[in-house]
């Protein structure tokens, strides 16, 4: 199995992903934009500070932070896109692709490794006909690898958008696929799943 | 900063040997008082933030355990400071051997080579071989600007760029993107830089990542000659080096001097001065006969020069001088105008944009786009708005404008129409004699700056043909006319300006050395800018 680095770099999601249809056109124009950029520049000294909280509020109704976003962000923060562009490239899990509605994470570090990861993402990848770090052509998987998840107890660890799904093996997938196929969102899908701390 | 805001001295040692330096001084400066150089990447004197991040300027402190960034460390009393112990190399093999993992070692198609701060470095530890067999990342080439070139695979991450960018020309447009190995320096995806000021993200760069467009691969460092020289592009007078191949202008930097352009000088003065040679030029003397200009040597042209204006006494007439010509020049040219019985010399100066380096006050890009209009003044020039055509008898006597806007019949009605210039000008055809002289980078001499800062500018080229420097030219004319010596030098030019121009009294040729000094009652001298006592800090 090829290790290309797939430009979709690894990382969780700091908001739980919510209706990203809802969001057409300017983000902070909207009620909901208005609001969070609002409440970020009230907790903080700085305009400048509220970029990582507004960075990660982007992505969690688009899936992903394009360079627009970046702009937009920048405008609404007086900051220079360039910068912006910056910090989000800086920080691996603002995702600089578009990834699939279920963004999947399999941990391949020792413990997972050690408990057949690398057979639970194959068998990712086989179910949801992608390639690592590939979108799958309905929109619903990006599956990629990932480093320690930080639940080396509970290999193999699986990060499904926010949440964790433990102990995760090789027969198992095909049925998680099937859970998140059906799910509306990585919220409901099955196995004994811990709150993931975002 | 000793307490109480006073600013004591304090006394250290470093390798050795002991230094005075005021309280507040970081280590790497007091080093270099006493001709310790230490490695540096992040480090810049002109870029005020200290990141301290490449580690290559560590030094060993006594009694300190950990090795510390002389960029940052603060001089203090009693300190002994060991730039070169083991454990400050080894730590600087381990910088410079991290950096050369992922670097390509494209030395040899790699502008920076021979001026390249990784090349030397790396050569001084003096590790032959690299230990690492992994395969190197490979990231490519970028365009930063319309003119500037990026080789990422290159770049050590010194940000001075960066900080360039952000902290002296206050633009915060160029920035680094992702990070760990994978760190490259990026404008906003799908712009590029668009500051007056970016050259100098060329000039800070360390190796060889930042490469000008118009430089690339054009030539090897050691087959540059270079010569101190003066930005004619406007009266600011930025000190520069000008580097050059085979007669040809191929690279302009800056060149420090704190009074004037920091470390730094703008984009339109690079592609000015590159620029400044180009052309087809005068390079033979040319003396009428009927119709038509004979060319002929120096010294027929010369006399026959000097016998039509022997002959014609003191008529009168009009001059039109070039605001780029050297002080000397314009010293010579108004000898021979008072010879001719003509005052007030006309001079057109170009004007364009302005712009300002916002942390470098002294630093501007100004209107007036001409490197002497100051010095045209001293000499009793007429600032004028455009050429006065039409009908004037007597002489005249052109400094190398290039006569745009002149009537076809410009100067016909003169009785004596003398050209000196650079470029056989459209009018200057009408003349009845031209003395090809050479441009400012082909001699030597001094221009005025706005405030009347008087600055040496070095020979960086041979002149075409016979073009030949115009205070050595106008000495010789006046020379036969019974008015001094003819002069083959710069310093005999200058010292004979000083002498009888009350502007430049007391100024020597040695005594203005390379950073310039204040013309007398000028703005300069107002503000006590002395020949020497300029301090590089």
């Amino acid at each position: 199995m090829s290790r290309r680095i797939h430009p979709a770099v690894v990382g969780a999601q700091p908001f739980q992903l919510t209706a990203r249809e809802t969001f057409d056109g300017p983000i902070f124009e909207t009620e909901e934009g208005r609001r969070r950029l609002e409440a970020a520049l009230s907790r903080y000294p700085t305009k400048q500070a509220a970029l990582l909280p507004m960075l990660g509020f982007v992505q969690s109704v688009k899936g992903w932070i394009e360079p627009e976003d970046m702009v937009e962000v920048a405008e609404a923060l007086d900051l220079t896109p360039a910068y912006v562009h910056s910090v989000a490239t800086f920080y691996t899990m603002y995702n600089k692709h578009p990834v699939g509605r279920h963004f999947v994470q399999v941990c391949t570090n020792i413990s997972c490794h050690l408990n057949r990861a690398e057979e639970v993402l194959r068998s990712f990848l086989a179910e949801t006909g992608t390639r690592e770090g590939e979108t799958s052509e309905d929109g619903e998987f990006t599956v990629i690898e990932a480093e320690c998840l930080g639940a080396c107890g509970f290999a193999t660890v699986v990060q499904v958008n926010d949440r964790y799904l433990e102990n995760v093996t090789p027969d198992g997938v095909p049925e998680i696929v099937a859970k998140l196929r059906g799910a509306r969102d990585g919220a409901a899908a099955g196995g004994p799943a811990a709150e993931g701390d975002a | 900063m000793a307490e109480n805001g006073a600013r004591a001295d304090v006394r250290l040692t470093i390798d050795g040997v002991e230094v005075t330096v005021p309280s507040g001084t970081r280590v790497i400066e007091a080093a270099e008082r006493v001709g310790v150089v230490v490695p540096r990447y992040c480090y810049h004197p002109g870029i005020p933030t200290r990141p301290a991040q490449c580690r290559m300027c560590l030094v060993e402190v006594e009694g300190r355990p950990k090795l510390e960034p002389s960029c940052t460390l603060q001089a203090t009393d009693d300190m002994v400071v060991n730039t070169a112990s083991d454990a400050a190399r080894t730590a600087r093999q381990a910088v410079i051997e991290f950096l050369l993992v992922n670097h390509p070692l494209d030395c040899p198609i790699c502008d920076a080579a021979g001026q390249c701060m990784l090349q030397d470095y790396a050569y001084v530890t003096n590790q032959l071989e690299s230990r690492v067999d992994e395969p190197k990342r490979i990231m490519g080439r970028d365009r930063i600007s319309d003119d500037i070139l990026y080789f990422a695979d290159r770049c050590v991450i010194c940000t001075r760029c960066v900080r360039f960018m952000r902290d002296v020309a206050e633009d915060d447009s160029l920035i680094v993107a992702q990070r760990g190995d994978k760190a490259y320096i990026d404008t906003f995806p799908g712009r590029e830089l668009d500051n007056p000021f970016q050259g100098n993200i060329v000039d800070v760069c360390p190796v060889g990542a930042l490469v000008h467009e118009d430089f690339v691969f054009k030539t090897r460092a050691w087959d540059m000659d270079s010569a101190a020289s003066v930005c004619p592009g406007c009266p600011t007078g930025c000190n520069v080096t000008i580097d050059t191949k085979e007669n040809q202008i191929v690279r302009v930097k800056p060149r420090h001097n704190a009074a004037v352009n920091s470390w730094w000088m703008c984009d339109y003065g690079r592609r000015h001065l590159v620029m400044t040679n180009r052309g087809v030029r005068a390079d033979v003397p040319l003396v009428r006969d009927g119709e038509q200009l004979r060319p002929v040597d120096w010294a027929t042209a010369l006399d026959w020069v000097a016998g039509r204006i022997d002959a014609l006494g003191s008529p009168g007439g009009s001059a039109v001088v070039s605001p780029d010509a050297s002080n000397e020049n314009l010293f010579y040219v108004e000898r021979l105008l008072g010879r001719l019985g003509i005052t007030g010399a006309a001079f057109i100066v170009p004007q364009g944009e302005t712009a300002a380096l916002p942390t470098v006050p002294t630093l501007k890009l100004r209107a007036d786009r001409a490197a002497n209009p100051a010095g045209a003044e001293l000499f009793g020039g007429r600032r004028v708005d455009g050429l006065r055509n039409g009908a004037s008898a007597g002489g005249l006597v052109v400094l190398d404008d290039e006569l745009k806007g002149a009537d076809e019949d410009f100067g016909g009605s003169a009785d004596f129409f003398l050209y000196l210039g650079t470029r056989l000008a459209g009018a200057a055809r009408n003349a009845d004699a031209v003395l090809p002289i050479a441009t400012f980078a082909e001699m030597d001499g001094t221009f005025t700056n706005f405030e009347g800062r008087v600055q040496r500018f070095h020979q960086a080229l041979r002149p075409p043909g016979l073009a030949r420097p115009g205070w050595m030219v106008l000495s010789r004319v006046l020379a036969r006319l019974g008015d001094g010596e003819a002069v083959n030098d710069v310093r005999g030019a200058f010292e004979r300006m000083a002498a009888e121009a009350p502007a430049f009294a007391g100024l020597t040729w040695d005594g203005i050395g390379l950073k310039g000094a204040a013309a007398a009652g000028s703005g300069a001298e107002a503000a006590g800018v002395a020949a020497s006592a300029e301090a590089d800090a």
